[in-house]
């Protein structure tokens, strides 16, 4: 296994009323794609959410180490900076910011990133038009009044102008129609080969991992790891479903 | 679409027949018109009342004749002459705990508009009062154990251990400087009541004060003066109406409400004074830290008001809610809405008014929302919507919004319109006829606020709502 | 020259319907210098333009009449599409006449001496902060095109009034965009009537308060004719001890029918010390009519904090960015090379120097847009 990157070690987490996550554990290396399934409610959004560092979240017991630092206790902003993304399932909207002004501020907020605002303004225009989007979007704001599948674009060009060393999609496949989808396809594979960076995507539609190469997945059910295996686990829950697993979730609840 | 006429039902002026009644004054005791010292002195000399109180009418009489009503807003009040206003007129009566003892043209006013009834199935106490004076008091003899005191201020103030409750509170949240007519208010002030609520009690039922205003050209005055101790909890209602005359008629009451600490007072009012009713009524509740304070406010009388219920969230985490609904018909005018301050951190505020304007009616909503320096994490959130039944009437929303808190949240939404087409066409479609269709509309507009009602009230509500709906299509 | 006084323009920017006056929201009182011009003969817009409401009132119209040199009266012929913006001095009247299109533009502050600032002929009786004005009044006859931008962007040893006056004829369409960015006292009005038939009308309004300025806007739209379209927004960031006043009036006035009115306001406030003052009204006089206000007034909600977050941003930076989309709006809306350049000196003083030049880099405004990479 390439080194690794991050290293979640039994994480237990949830809201203030209510534990979502039992002591959850994972490890991506670099450059890895790894894949998070389960059934709705499972946890798994919750579990992207807590490697960001979203505060709507408490962190009980366990570890986060990302890029060989502790980053369990660290703010989300600086996770951001450390190079974790967390492409939203529903982007939040932000009335008052274009999105222009918005990647600007973003952008030199990243040493390794600055960059003049004239190759800026080309490099956005390159990735924009990976994307097949228009560049009138860049005066809107952010995520205001947009489609669904214009969010995730958003979200996918962030994603490609961040570079960053580790993307969790959450979801990023719902609600998409097909060309929506396969222009967010072209946006992972485009991350994957400019970027070299790590992947971890939650999903339940295996449609988004076919143009994909998997290196491990991960099954969650009722907050519980239950099962990891190669890609090839994929096809086992294509045709068998999450069924196969809740038991175990409830034996590890016993254990 | 927009070319299509539009068909407008016709409807006929309100009957009022079940508020449209009036005795004969004959026999009672009535002052001569008009405002002067005299007046006040005799109001106070009949009432026998401390000497604190006769120098604060007296000086509350100067400030009245010194203020002037701001010409740059609210309704009109020209039709409203001093000069011809009685300010006491009573009935001959003494005050009864026994509706048997009251006279009988009396009685049987307040036995037609329900009291009497409703006091017997479902509340804790009753207060009746007719033109100037209390004419019936009484409450559950367990409530009274409680150490529940319901009576009126002219009784506490002749009760050495009440008076000096009276002397604390009377004026203080309403000063008599705050407007015109507070200061007449204070001047001229009777009736009403005095409510205390001891420590951590609950009152499981409602008390009520009925203001029924027989006379013709007269003031009504009343004062209502309500403390609910900490963690205390109690549901006040009341209700006022008064027949139709041609002359002017006046109410100018103040309602004082202290809310202390953890407690929860609920305050609801069915107005239906008659078209020829100028309400410039002032009402003001300071509410202690984790207090709650809960109006409930249908305005559907008068032919002027004037009527902003006032929250002043004094304590931090205290909260308000705020539901009303105005009703502004023929020759109407009416201003009303509610204030809220919001001075305590983790204070939470939320409003939410109606109103329905028909017939040439004209309805104003007016409101302020002041945020200050200390209130960390307030929220507040106001919801007004207005429902336009024709083209000749009018509708105003003019709120204010004040904040002085960065992590303070305020949020404000206001629509106006009117029934729309598809509904009353798939109403229509589904075999309701279209009066009843919009009968139906406007009652689903109006049930937020209903349903806040007692259910005896909401019923008379929602005839009122009938009353003013019913009419031939034309 | 006679002498030089001030004068007390009292309770101007009133909105049609007022409210309770121990609130200290209805007007705004301004000193103002007075130049006596006795003598002088004053070459006043054509009668017409004297029925124009303006948004700051009779009592401003009198004063801007009293004081400027003289009007500048431009006409816009029918059918005409005039590219080159109008940019308005101190008294400013325009016909846009039948199916013409036209862009009006009025600046204030940056260099005294560019073009563009042209009314900020400083009034030179001095009381401080020195004052400037400017009055425009618009008439958009039908199916005129009519473009208004507004930049108030002076540093903060000025006041400045901005009163203008929109008629809009069967089918026009109008929209103005103002952005409010900078000055010790700024208070602008802006009355709208949409007198014809299926007439449109869109403002947005930017604005930025900080340190000790003071703000006060007045907004009024009189819907008139039928199935006429309004849509008003305002947004601005507050910090310091920044005052402001916001009115916004929507009238659907008897006969139109088909109407719709819409307000929103956003407000961002930074900080403790701000006063905020916002007063939505809706005044309807006919029933086939839709009004809606809305307004929201706070800081960064805890979900854009939280996205804002995930994407490096700490609060502080979260908070300039708001700031800094105010002026990559503005800089990119302003249609002249002098009144980008207003709104950039105005842009280095309140983000600084590096801030300011990205703005122009970075929306290819520099005129070095394409080559090199």
């Amino acid at each position: 296994m390439s080194n690794q990157l991050l290293r979640v070690s039994g994480i237990s987490a949830g809201t203030e009323d209510k534990p979502i996550l039992h002591n959850v554990s994972l490890k991506v290396g670099s450059g890895e794609t790894h894949v998070l399934m389960g059934p709705n409610g499972a946890g798994k959004s919750t579990l992207g959410h807590v490697i960001m560092g979203d505060p709507a979240y408490q962190v009980t017991d366990g570890t986060i180490v990302f890029d060989g630092t502790d980053i369990t206790e660290q703010s989300a902003d600086k996770r951001s900076l450390a190079g974790i993304f967390l492409s939203y399932q529903a982007p939040v909207e932000v009335p008052g910011v274009p999105l222009y002004s918005y990647l600007r501020t973003i952008t030199q907020k990243r040493p390794e990133l600055k960059m003049t605002a004239r190759k800026f303004r080309n490099r956005v225009g390159e990735i924009a038009d990976q994307l097949d989007m228009g560049s009138s979007f860049l005066t809107r704001e952010l995520n205001v009044g947009f489609s669904g599948g214009e969010k995730k674009k958003i979200e996918m060009l962030q994603l490609l102008l961040l570079r960053p060393k580790l993307a969790i999609l959450d979801e990023t496949d719902s609600g998409l129609d097909v060309d929506a989808l396969s222009v967010v396809s072209r946006g992972i594979e485009a991350y994957r080969k400019d970027c070299d960076g790590a992947l971890l995507v939650i999903t339940h539609n295996t449609r988004i991992l076919e143009r994909l190469t998997v290196d491990r997945t991960h099954v969650m059910v009722q907050g519980r790891l239950v099962a990891e295996g190669p890609g090839s686990l994929i096809d086992n829950i294509d045709a068998h479903g999450f069924e196969q697993f809740e038991h175990e979730a409830e034996d590890g609840g016993a254990a | 679409m927009s070319e299509r006429t539009q068909n407008r039902t016709h409807v006929d002026d309100v009957d009022r027949s079940l508020y449209d009644f009036t005795y004969s004054e004959e026999g009672y005791e009535r002052y001569d018109d008009g405002l002067t010292p005299d007046i006040v002195r005799a109001i106070s000399q009949k009432k026998d009342e401390p000497e604190w109180m006769l120098n604060m009418r007296l000086a509350a009489l100067d400030t009245y004749h010194a203020k002037e009503m701001a010409p740059n807003w609210g309704p009109s009040i020209a039709g409203l002459d001093m000069d011809h206003i009685s300010t006491y007129v009573s009935p001959r009566t003494k005050q009864a705990k026994n509706w048997d003892d009251v006279p009988d043209d009396i009685k049987n006013t307040f036995e037609r508009l329900g009291i009497p009834e409703a006091e017997r199935e479902s509340l804790a106490g009753v207060g009746a009062q007719y033109d100037s004076e209390i004419v019936y008091h009484n409450m559950r003899e367990e409530v009274a154990k409680s150490g529940v005191i319901y009576t009126t201020i002219e009784d506490a103030l002749h009760d050495p251990q009440w008076e000096p409750v009276v002397h604390e509170y009377f004026g203080t949240l309403i000063p008599p400087a705050d407007h015109k007519f507070a200061a007449l208010h204070y001047a001229v002030w009777s009736g009403g009541s005095f409510v205390y609520v001891p420590e951590g009690v609950t009152v499981e039922y409602p008390l009520q004060s009925y203001f029924r205003l027989n006379a013709e050209g007269a003031g009504q005055f009343e004062h209502t003066l309500i403390i609910v101790e900490k963690g205390a909890d109690l549901h006040f209602i009341e209700g006022c109406s008064a027949p139709k005359y041609y002359e002017a008629n006046l109410h100018a009451g103040a309602v004082e409400l202290f809310v202390k600490d953890g407690a929860r007072l609920r305050y609801s009012t069915i107005e239906n004074w008659s078209k020829n009713m100028y309400n410039l009524n002032t009402k003001r509740a300071r509410v202690g830290a984790d207090a709650k304070m809960e109006w409930v406010s249908g305005s559907f009388g008068s032919h002027v008001s004037y009527l902003y219920p006032t929250t002043i969230l004094a304590g931090d985490r205290g909260n308000c809610e705020f539901t009303g609904i105005t009703f502004a018909g023929a020759t109407q005018d009416l201003d009303t809405g509610c204030k809220v301050i919001l001075n305590g951190a983790n204070t939470t505020a939320s409003v939410d008014t109606k109103s329905i304007s028909k017939d040439g009616g004209c309805n104003t909503f007016r409101s302020s929302v002041v945020v200050g320096r200390r209130a960390a994490n307030a929220r507040c959130s106001v919801s007004c919507q207005s429902l336009m039944l024709d083209d000749i009437s009018r509708s105003d929303t003019i709120p204010a919004m004040d904040v002085r808190n960065a992590t303070a949240s305020v949020g404000h939404e206001a629509t106006i319109g009117r029934i729309s087409d598809d509904t009353v066409l798939y109403l229509m479609s589904r075999g309701c006829s279209e009066a009843e269709a919009r009968t139906m509309v406007v009652g689903g507009f109006a049930n937020p606020v209903s349903k806040e009602l007692p259910l005896e009230y909401a019923v008379e509500m929602n005839n009122l709502i009938k009353l003013e709906m019913e009419g031939a299509i034309g | 020259m006679a002498e030089n006084s001030t004068a007390t323009l009292s309770r101007v920017n009133t909105p049609p319907a007022q409210t309770w006056n121990y609130l200290r929201t209805n007007d705004i009182t301004l000193q103002v210098p007075s130049v006596s011009r006795k003598g002088d003969v004053y070459f006043a817009l054509p009668r017409l333009f004297e029925g124009i409401e303006c948004g700051m009132g009779r009592q401003v119209t009198d004063w801007v009449e009293s004081q400027a040199k003289d009007a500048h009266y431009v006409e816009v012929r029918a059918g005409e599409k005039r590219e080159e913006p109008i940019v308005a001095t101190m008294d400013t009247g325009v016909m846009v006449r039948a199916g013409a299109e036209a862009t009006i533009v009025v600046c204030t502050g940056g260099n005294e001496d560019s073009e563009s600032a042209a009314q900020s002929e400083a009034l030179d009786a001095s009381p401080q902060p020195a004052t400037s004005a400017a009055l425009v009044r618009i008439w958009a006859e039908r199916d005129a095109r009519v473009h208004v931008l507004e930049f108030v962007a002076a540093d903060d040893d000025r006041q400045h009034l901005e009163s203008v006056g929109i008629v809009a004829g069967d089918r026009a369409r109008v929209d103005v965009r103002q952005f409010f960015l900078g000055a010790r006292t700024t208070a602008a009005g802006l009355a709208c009537s949409l007198d014809g038939a299926n007439a449109r009308f869109d403002l947005s309004c930017r604005y930025l308060g900080a340190g000790e300025e003071r703000l006060d806007i007045n907004h009024v739209v009189r819907m008139r004719g039928k199935n006429g379209r309004a849509n008003v927004s305002e947004s601005g960031v507050l910090d310091g001890h920044a005052r402001k006043a916001l009115r916004a009036t929507i009238d659907l006035v008897h006969g139109s029918s088909g109407s719709e009115g819409t307000e929103l306001e956003n407000v961002l406030v930074l900080s403790d010390d701000v006063t905020n003052k916002t007063m939505p009204v809706i005044l309807c006089d006919e029933d086939d009519v839709a009004g809606n206000h809305g307004a929201t007034i706070g800081s960064v909600g805890p979900e854009q904090i939280g996205y804002l977050a995930n994407r490096g941003l700490a609060l502080e930076e979260i908070e300039a960015l708001y700031v800094r989309a105010l002026f990559d709006e503005a800089v990119l809306a302003a249609p002249t090379s002098a009144i980008r350049a207003t709104v950039l000196a105005r842009a280095t003083t309140v983000l600084g120097e590096e801030v300011a030049r990205d703005l122009v880099e970075g929306l290819g405004l520099d005129g070095t847009a394409t080559e090199e990479d």
